[in-house]
C-alpha cells in the first residue's frame, strides 16, 4: 500500500465517523460534501502536503476545546491556534469558516449564543496573531452537530468545540 | 341551517389553509372548507331536529326525566358507590407506590410549601434536594391519573367516620381544643392527601428526600381517628359563615348548661327530636366531599366558592329540583356556574342512596346550605 | 361580656323563635373535595347512512379522545353502556346513564346537507342533574374537515364543563428529526395538536429550529441554515412561501418570537460573540436594539399585552429569567432559584412563565407567576426543554429527548398542575413545538 491509497483511507474513515467533518449534514447522508470541505473526495491535497488543507486539519489540529460554559482559551488551545494562524498566513488562498459547537447540557438558544461565543475568541485570537479578518467567517451550531454522542463528560468535553474549516473558495 | 344562524348568532370558521403533504416549497392550501358553526337555542335546535323524522318536541327531552330521577335512583345507588371506591383503592395505592420507602414520607416534600405560604425564596432550598435525585430513567407513559382525595385509603373512610361519631361524643371539650385544633386538623389532611405529584416532585420522592422543607405544622401521625383531629374537625367545622351561630348555640349550650356544642337547636321544646351532633354532620358533609370532584374545574372555578342550597327529603336523599345556588363568590359568574354544577354533581350522586341520616331529627337536616370552598384544592 | 351578651340573645331566640332556630337550614361547609377524572359517555354519533355512520363513529372517538386526553375526564366504554343512542332526538334515559356512573353524555348526529356539507348536531347533559349543559349546537364543515368538527364538539363539552377555553382545535408546528444525533436530518413540520395530519413545510437539506406561530396561526417564525449561517425566516402557513428577515452582514440571529400584534418580531442576534436582543418591524425591517450588554441575551417572550418581555442572560453568572419593558430598558430578574433557567415563555393568559430549568445534571419543565413567585417544577428527565402554551394556557407541551448515541427527541404535554404527563405521537423524531392560537 501506497501512501495515496492510506491516506485516501484514513479520510474516508473520518468522513464516515464524521470525526472531520461535523458540520456536514447535507441531506443526512454521509458526511461528505458541503460547501466547506474538510475531508473527503473534495478535499485537495494530502496530509503530507504542508499547504493542504487536509495537513491544516490533521497536522496543524483544526480544532481547540473548551470547558463548560466557557470561551476562554487554554494555553493548549493558544498553541493550536498558533499553529492554525501560520498555516493561514502561509497559505493565503484559502479562507476560513470557524464553527463554535456546545455540548447538550443546555438549551437549543443560549447554545447557540454560547458556541457563537467560541468561535468568536478562535476569530479574535487568529486575528490577533494576524491572519486578515476578511477571510474569516464565524457560524455557530450551538448543540445541533454533536461530535461524540455518549451522554457524558468524556463526549461533552469534545463537544465543546470551536473547529477551524478550511475553504478552498477565496474569500469574499 | 339558516334557522339556526338567526337564534344565538352564528360563528364563522375562517378559511384555512392547509400546507400539503410533501408540500415544502409548493404546497397549496388544502381546501379545509369554511365551516360554519351555528349556535341555536334548545327548543330551537330540538324544532330543527326533530323537524324531519320526529314529531317530538323537546319537551320530550326533559319529560321522561324527573320520573327517571326518582325511580331510577335506588336501584342505581349501589352500581354506583361501588364505583367510584373501586377506583379510589388503586389510585391510592399509586402515589404510595412510586414514593415507596415510608408511608409517611410523601406528603412532606409536596410542594404545598411553594404555592400560598412560601415566597420565591423559599424555592431555593428545595432545589438541592431535588438535585439528590439518582438519574431516573425517562419514563415515557403518563402515570396512572390519579385519584386525590382527601383520604388516601378508600375502604377504610366509612369506618373512619363512624367512629368520629362515636368519639366524638365523648369529646365535649371541642373549646379548649379549638385553637391547637386548626393546625392538627390541617395535618391530618396533608398527611392523608393525596396530592398531585409531579414528575419532578416524584423523583424527589424516589430519592432520599428528608430535608424536603415541610411545613412546621406537620405532624408526624397518620389520618386516623384520632380524637383529637377528629374534635379539631369538630372545631373547625362551624367556620366562618357559621360563626354566629356558633357562637349562639355555645352560648345555648352553656346556658343551658349543657356540655355539647351541638348546632341547630336544642332539645327545648323541639318536636324533631335532639340536634344533629357533630359527628353526624361531618359525616355528611365527608360524604358530599367525597362526590365533591373539582379535579376537571378551570383554574377560575377553583377560586369561586359557592353556597349551594338542598331540600332533603326524609329518606335522606336530596330533592335534585331543589339544588340550588344561593350565591357565589371569588370567580365569574361562569366560573360560578361550573363550580355550581360540579357541587350540584356531588350532592346527587353521593345522595343517591341516602346520606343515612337519623330520621329523628329530619327537621334539622331538611334544608342544607353547604359552601363549597375549593381553595384548598387549587392546583395541587 | 360579649358571651354574656350571646347567652342572653340566644335564650331569648329561644323562647320568642323556637322555631327558627330549629329550621334553620343546616350550615356545612366543605373544603376538601376530591380530584379525579369525570366519567363520560360519547355514544357514536347517529347517521342515517352508511357514510354518516362511520363518520359518527369516527367524531366520537375523537370527541373521547380529545376529553381523555385532558386527563381531566375518564371516558366509559361503549360496551358498558345499558342503552343504545339510536336517534339523536329521543329523549335520552338517563337512569340507564347513571347507573353506569356516566356523568356527562354527549350525544350527535351526522348528516350531508345537499351540496355534500358534512352536518355534525350534538347535545351535552348533566347526567346526574338530568340536564342539558349549554343549547344543542350544530357544525358544518366539508367531510374531509371532519376531525375538526370533532375537535370543536369537544372543546364545547370541554368548556362548558370545566370553565376553561377550548384548545383542541389548533395545531402545533415542530421540527421533525430524523437520523443520528451527530447528522440529525430536521425538517418543519406542522400537525393537529393530537399529532393527527402531519404535514411538512421544508426539506430537510438545513437544520430548521425554533418554529414560532404568530399570533393569528398564519405565519411562522423560524430559524434555519439555509444560507450556511443562522438566520431567520418568515413562512405563510397557507402556502409554505418562506422569506429571509433583514440580517446584517455577519451577523447570526436566532430565537425568533413574534409579538401580539403580529407586526413586531423579538429575536436575538450575534455580533462579534455577543448575543443581544433586538426587535423588528417584520414588513419594513425596520430594527431597535433592546439590550446592551457584553451577555447572552436570548429566547425573548412577549408578555400577552405586548407591554413587556420575558427573556433568559446570563449577565448574573448564568442563564436566568428577566423581564423588561417591550421597548427595551431596565430589566428585573425573575428567577431565583439554584440552577439555570431558560426559553421563558409568557402564558396566553398572562399569569405565568413557563421555562425550562437545569439543576444538578437535569432539565425540568416548569412555571412561575411573572414576578417569579410560586416556581413549581412539572416535569423531570435527563433533556427537555422548549415549552409552548395551548391556546387556553392550561397545558405545556415541549420537547424531550433521551440520552446516548441512540437517543431521540419527542414532544409531550403535561397539564399546569403537573399533572398527565404523556406523549404526543408524532411519527418521527421531534423538537421545539410551537402551539397555534385557537382555530377560528
Amino acid at each position: 500500500m501506497n501512501y495515496l491509497s492510506k491516506t485516501i483511507l484514513l479520510c474516508a474513515g473520518m468522513a464516515l465517523a464524521a470525526c472531520s467533518n461535523p458540520d456536514r449534514f447535507a441531506d443526512g447522508s454521509g458526511g461528505a460534501g458541503g460547501m466547506y470541505n474538510g475531508a473527503g473526495a473534495g478535499m485537495a491535497g494530502s496530509a503530507q502536503d504542508p499547504a493542504s488543507p487536509v495537513y491544516f486539519q490533521q497536522t496543524v489540529g483544526d480544532r481547540v476545546l473548551f470547558a463548560v460554559d466557557q470561551s476562554t482559551l487554554s494555553s493548549e488551545a493558544q498553541a493550536t491556534l498558533n499553529g492554525q494562524a501560520q498555516w493561514l498566513m502561509t497559505n493565503s488562498d484559502y479562507s476560513a469558516v470557524i464553527e463554535g459547537h456546545a455540548d447538550e447540557q443546555g438549551t437549543r438558544e443560549y447554545n447557540l449564543a454560547l458556541g457563537a461565543r467560541r468561535a468568536n475568541s478562535v476569530h479574535e485570537y487568529l486575528v490577533s496573531r494576524g491572519v486578515a479578518g476578511n477571510r474569516l467567517k464565524v457560524v455557530s451550531y450551538g448543540k445541533e452537530r454533536p461530535i461524540e454522542l455518549c451522554a457524558d463528560e468524556a463526549c461533552y468535553s469534545k463537544n465543546r468545540r470551536a473547529v477551524t474549516v478550511i475553504s478552498a473558495v477565496p474569500s469574499s | 341551517m339558516n334557522t339556526g344562524q338567526i337564534i344565538s348568532g352564528a360563528g364563522h370558521l375562517a378559511l384555512i389553509g392547509w400546507a400539503l403533504f410533501g408540500g415544502a416549497f409548493q404546497s397549496e392550501p388544502l381546501p379545509f372548507q369554511v365551516t360554519e358553526v351555528t349556535a341555536i337555542s334548545a327548543e330551537e335546535f330540538a324544532a330543527l331536529s326533530n323537524a324531519p323524522n320526529n314529531p317530538e318536541a323537546v319537551a320530550n327531552v326533559d319529560t321522561p326525566e324527573p320520573p327517571a330521577e326518582g325511580e331510577g335512583v335506588p336501584e342505581v345507588s349501589a352500581t354506583e358507590d361501588v364505583t367510584p371506591d373501586t377506583s379510589q383503592p388503586e389510585a391510592s395505592e399509586t402515589p404510595p407506590a412510586d414514593s415507596v420507602p415510608e408511608p409517611q414520607e410523601p406528603p412532606a416534600p409536596l410542594p404545598e410549601a411553594e404555592v400560598s405560604d412560601a415566597p420565591p425564596v423559599l424555592t431555593p432550598p428545595q432545589e438541592d434536594v431535588t438535585a439528590l435525585v439518582p438519574e431516573i430513567s425517562p419514563r415515557p407513559q403518563p402515570r396512572p391519573a390519579p385519584r386525590v382525595a382527601p383520604e388516601p385509603v378508600a375502604p377504610p373512610e366509612p369506618d373512619v367516620e363512624i367512629d368520629e361519631v362515636e368519639q366524638r361524643e365523648t369529646t365535649p371539650d371541642a373549646e379548649a381544643a379549638e385553637t391547637v385544633e386548626e393546625d392538627t386538623r390541617e395535618t391530618a389532611r396533608e398527611e392523608a392527601t393525596t396530592e398531585i405529584v409531579t414528575e419532578a416532585e416524584e423523583n424527589d420522592l424516589a430519592s432520599a428526600a428528608p430535608t424536603r422543607s415541610p411545613r412546621p405544622r406537620t405532624r408526624p401521625e397518620a389520618p386516623a381517628p384520632t380524637p383529637a383531629a377528629e374534635a379539631a374537625e369538630d372545631a373547625r367545622e362551624p367556620s366562618e359563615p357559621e360563626t354566629d351561630e356558633n357562637a349562639v348555640n355555645n352560648a345555648l349550650a352553656e346556658a343551658l348548661g349543657q356540655g355539647q356544642p351541638a348546632t341547630g337547636g336544642t332539645d327545648q321544646g323541639a318536636p324533631s327530636g335532639p340536634p344533629m351532633t357533630a359527628g353526624e354532620k361531618d359525616a355528611l358533609r365527608v360524604a358530599v366531599q367525597n362526590c365533591w370532584n373539582v379535579g376537571s374545574l378551570s383554574s377560575e372555578a377553583l377560586r369561586t366558592t359557592v353556597v349551594v342550597g338542598v331540600t332533603m327529603s326524609e329518606d335522606s336523599r336530596p330533592v335534585v329540583s331543589s339544588i340550588e345556588m344561593l350565591s357565589a363568590s371569588g370567580g365569574s359568574g361562569s366560573a360560578a356556574k361550573q363550580a355550581f354544577e360540579a357541587a350540584r354533581r356531588a350532592i346527587i350522586r353521593c345522595g343517591s342512596s341516602g346520606f343515612n341520616l337519623p330520621k329523628e331529627k329530619y327537621d334539622h337536616w331538611r334544608d342544607i346550605e353547604m359552601t363549597f370552598n375549593p381553595e384548598r384544592m387549587r392546583i395541587k | 361580656m360579649m358571651r354574656y351578651v350571646m347567652t342572653l340573645l340566644a335564650a331569648l331566640m329561644l323562647w320568642t323563635h323556637p322555631a327558627a332556630a330549629q329550621n334553620g337550614p343546616l350550615r356545612l361547609e366543605l373544603t376538601e373535595g376530591v380530584i379525579e377524572p369525570l366519567p363520560f359517555a360519547v355514544p357514536e354519533f347517529v347517521s342515517d347512512d352508511s357514510a354518516g355512520a362511520e363518520l359518527g363513529r369516527r367524531i366520537a372517538e375523537v370527541v373521547a379522545a380529545d376529553l381523555t386526553g385532558t386527563g381531566l375526564f375518564r371516558e366509559i366504554p361503549q360496551d358498558a353502556f345499558i342503552s343504545r343512542v339510536t336517534s339523536f332526538s329521543s329523549p335520552v334515559q338517563f337512569a340507564d346513564w347513571k347507573a353506569i356512573n356516566a356523568q356527562a353524555l354527549v350525544t350527535g348526529a351526522v348528516t350531508m346537507d345537499s351540496s355534500g356539507k358534512l352536518v355534525v348536531r350534538f347535545r351535552l347533559y348533566d347526567v346526574f342533574a338530568g340536564q342539558e349543559l349549554g343549547d344543542g349546537l350544530q357544525l358544518v364543515g366539508t367531510q374531509d374537515g371532519w376531525r375538526r368538527i370533532a375537535h370543536k364538539v369537544a372543546d364545547q363539552v370541554y368548556s362548558r364543563i370545566t370553565g376553561e377555553a377550548p384548545y383542541f382545535d389548533s395545531r402545533v408546528v415542530f421540527v421533525s428529526e430524523s437520523g443520528p444525533k451527530d447528522q440529525r436530518a430536521k425538517r418543519l413540520a406542522i400537525m393537529d395538536y393530537d399529532g393527527a395530519n402531519v404535514s411538512y413545510l421544508t426539506g430537510s437539506s438545513s437544520i430548521v429550529l425554533a418554529p414560532r406561530f404568530s399570533p393569528n396561526g398564519d405565519r411562522i417564525l423560524y430559524t434555519s441554515y439555509e444560507s450556511g449561517f443562522p438566520r431567520i425566516y418568515v413562512m405563510d402557513v397557507g402556502s409554505a412561501q418562506r422569506r429571509a428577515l433583514e440580517q446584517q452582514e455577519g451577523s447570526m440571529s436566532f430565537a425568533p418570537r413574534f409579538a401580539p400584534d403580529g407586526r413586531t418580531v423579538v429575536y436575538s442576534m450575534t455580533r462579534g460573540g455577543n448575543t443581544d436582543l433586538y426587535s423588528m418591524d417584520i414588513n419594513s425591517g425596520a430594527g431597535t436594539r433592546l439590550t446592551t450588554a457584553p451577555s447572552i441575551e436570548t429566547a425573548p417572550s412577549f408578555s400577552p399585552d405586548g407591554s413587556r418581555i420575558v427573556f433568559e442572560s446570563d449577565r448574573s453568572g448564568n442563564q436566568q429569567l428577566y423581564v423588561m419593558p417591550a421597548g427595551g430598558g431596565e430589566a428585573q430578574r425573575i428567577s431565583f432559584g439554584q440552577g439555570r433557567y431558560g426559553t421563558p415563555v409568557w402564558s396566553p393568559r398572562g399569569d405565568l412563565i413557563a421555562f425550562t430549568k437545569q439543576s444538578k445534571g437535569r432539565f425540568h419543565i416548569g412555571v412561575m407567576r411573572v414576578d417569579g413567585s410560586e416556581e413549581r417544577l412539572l416535569t423531570a428527565s435527563f433533556l427537555e426543554e422548549g415549552p409552548t402554551w395551548s391556546p387556553n394556557g392550561r397545558v405545556i407541551m415541549f420537547t424531550r429527548e433521551t440520552q446516548g448515541a441512540q437517543g431521540s427527541a419527542s414532544l409531550y404535554s403535561v397539564d399546569i398542575t403537573g399533572r398527565n404527563l404523556r406523549e404526543v405521537p408524532t411519527g418521527t423524531g421531534a423538537s421545539d413545538p410551537s402551539w397555534s392560537p385557537l382555530q377560528d
